[in-house]
């Protein structure tokens, strides 16, 4: 499906990004991703998350690949849900360098927002970088307020 | 090590949004941010139900979810393992959380959207520390011994102050010296209901004695309404309703009403109702331009401090009878050695001006006009509050019950403006008129212009 560039726009600027994955058991585990690449022609992002802080959702990953994901701006709560299907692909140059650019530009983004970078560090961790491709099936609102929760897309 | 949830209570302080995993029954998952996640106990944390509703569904048919949290101090994540257990939409946990939602909410102009529908309870099965790559400090427990300790110190100087002034001031200096909280406030509720009086202040350019917050309004209004304390850790996205009141004689001339005083960087503030007789009396307030400046501790060890003190007003207020006079006794003293000032007092709002500047309107400034009123004709200076609230004059059927706290409004207000009359308190239901000149008494009928 066919992301939006207003929201690729916004997937791709320096907003948070927690993910939602579950095993077989149907127990939930919550990660951090540090990067997002959007592909919007094959409607799919890949994003950067770090095996060493976040494993048990690479486990996840690798056994079931249901994958959310929830961007969100830090200085004003705007969010975006997608849902789909993930894989892992192989880390080029470019998503480490992406990492790296990311990184930087989210401690600043925070920094602005009154939070001094020993805080944010745990937050923004690239060891054992692997890049997560989802192919995107759903899109969802997600900002605080009546909208919460509303489908924009879904694939047919 | 095992971690504890109460060792982690900075991380339920609201200032980092915490993240919940859930999974629905097809086994698609649902990661989304909440606002507030609080301790309840060692097992169990309580959610706010507002908007994440895809998660509320979820949990409902796949009760396995999993909570990050993060500290504050030095962003530690923290992951619980829980499971949902309830909904509840009433009780003491619903409405502290409804409370503690709405005052904040009421300031950021969302009081409608933020309604809390329920607070879902989750039992926390495991507590795990996120790996990071410079471990944060040492989770270690704030001392509750030493809260403990600076409340006992607040309570004996609370107990040992005689009148309703000294009370004001042993809390607040109090407060200052055993707790380190320089800025704070406390305020009495007006008979009436609908309003507190600021009576005493530390920490700020202008007292703001005579101040007024309406019930229900802010943070401070909220702990009135609600009789229960109101604590906010990060308010650096909570706009402050008062800042734009700039504070000044001319101000004051002109709207009759004298500022609440506040800090402009206020960053953590907390609310503490006092109550003593089953009765709400006033708030205490205590602010502070840190993040994170109060824990769950200090607001427990403030809110025996503030229950103390209204035990300790409504046991002077109701003495009654006179104590002996002290100082130079039962002389008059000759006065009208200065100039002369003029008095004007308006009636229909019963508010003083004293040459051209306002001083205070209401009860208080009605008594200062009975007070003036009889020196004028009978030349005496020395009052009992006996005497007051027998007066036929004054007319005020609620007198009796708030008198010295009324009387202490006016006679601080009077220092604070360094006004030719002064009122100073001679010995228990003993006051006396001080002037620094000749009183011209004038009664104004209307409304002042601009």
């Amino acid at each position: 499906m066919l992301i939006p560039q207003e929201l690729a726009a916004f997937m791709a600027s320096p907003v948070m990004i927690i993910l939602g994955t579950r095993d077989d058991a149907l127990v939930p585990e919550i990660a951090r991703a540090v990067g997002a690449v959007v592909h919007r022609e094959e409607g799919s992002v890949d994003l950067m998350v770090s095996e060493w802080q976040w494993p048990q959702t690479m486990a996840n990953i690798r056994a079931n690949g249901q994958l959310a994901v929830t961007f969100a701006r830090p200085s004003d709560y705007v969010s975006y849900q997608v849902k789909g299907h993930a894989t892992i692909v192989p880390t080029t140059a470019e998503h480490t360098d992406l990492a790296r650019r990311y990184m930087e530009s989210m401690a600043s983004t925070l920094g602005e927002l009154g939070l001094e970078q020993r805080i944010v560090a745990p937050w923004l961790v690239d060891r054992d970088l692997v890049a997560l491709r989802l192919s995107v099936q759903e899109i969802f609102v997600q900002t605080p307020g009546a909208k919460a929760g509303q489908l924009i897309e879904r694939q047919s | 090590m095992t971690i504890r949830l109460r060792d982690l209570a900075a991380c339920f302080e609201g200032v980092i949004p915490s993240i919940i995993a859930t999974a629905a029954p097809d086994g698609t998952p649902n990661i989304s941010y909440l606002s507030h996640v609080v301790l309840v106990d060692d097992e169990r944390v309580a959610l706010s139900n507002q908007f994440f509703s895809k998660t509320a569904t979820n949990v409902r048919a796949n009760p396995a979810a999993a909570v990050l949290i993060v500290d504050p101090r030095d962003g530690g994540q923290y992951r619980l393992d829980v499971t949902f257990e309830q909904t509840l939409d009433s009780g003491g946990l619903f409405e502290e959380m409804a409370i503690q939602l709405r005052a904040t909410s009421t300031q950021v102009g969302m009081g409608a959207v933020m309604r809390l529908r329920g607070v879902d309870i989750y039992r926390v099965r495991a507590v795990q520390a996120v790996l990071a790559p410079q471990p944060g400090q040492e989770v270690s427990s704030r001392d509750v011994g030493s809260q403990l300790m600076a409340a006992a110190t607040v309570a004996r100087s609370v107990s040992e102050a005689a009148d309703v002034g000294s009370i004001v001031d042993a809390v607040l200096d109090g407060l200052h010296q055993a707790f380190s909280f320089s800025h704070a406030m406390l305020l009495l509720k007006d008979p009436a209901g609908e309003r507190l009086v600021t009576v005493g202040s530390r920490g700020y350019d202008r007292s703001g004695i005579g101040s007024e917050v309406l019930v229900g309004e802010g943070v401070i209004g909220t702990a009135a309404a609600e009789r229960r304390p109101v604590r906010v850790s990060d308010m650096s996205r909570v706009r402050r309703f008062s800042s734009a009141v700039h504070a000044s004689s001319d101000e004051e001339n002109r709207t009759r009403t004298i500022a609440l005083p506040g800090m402009p960087d206020a960053m953590s503030q907390v609310a503490l109702p006092m109550v003593a007789h089953g009765a709400l009396r006033g708030v205490l307030f205590v602010e502070s331009s840190e993040r994170l400046a109060f824990t769950k501790g200090d607001e427990a060890a403030l809110a025996v401090v503030a229950m103390q003190a209204a035990a300790a007003l409504a046991l002077a207020e109701a003495e009654i009878g006179e104590g002996p006079s002290s100082g130079s006794i039962a002389v008059d003293q000759p006065v009208m050695t200065g100039r002369s000032f003029r008095v004007v007092h308006y009636a229909y709002d019963d508010s003083i001006f004293i040459d051209n500047e306002y001083l205070i309107k209401g009860v208080p400034g009605r008594l200062l006009m009975h007070l003036l009123r009889i020196h004028q004709r009978e030349g005496r200076t020395e009052f009992t509050n006996r005497e007051i609230r027998l007066s036929e004059e004054l007319r005020l059927p609620d007198i009796k019950d708030n008198l010295e706290t009324r009387l202490l409004l006016l006679r601080r207000r009077l220092e604070e403006k360094a006004a030719p009359v002064q009122l100073a308190r001679t010995g228990r239901g003993r006051i006396r008129l001080e002037l620094a000149g000749l009183a011209l008494l004038e009664e104004a009928a209307g409304r002042t212009e601009g």
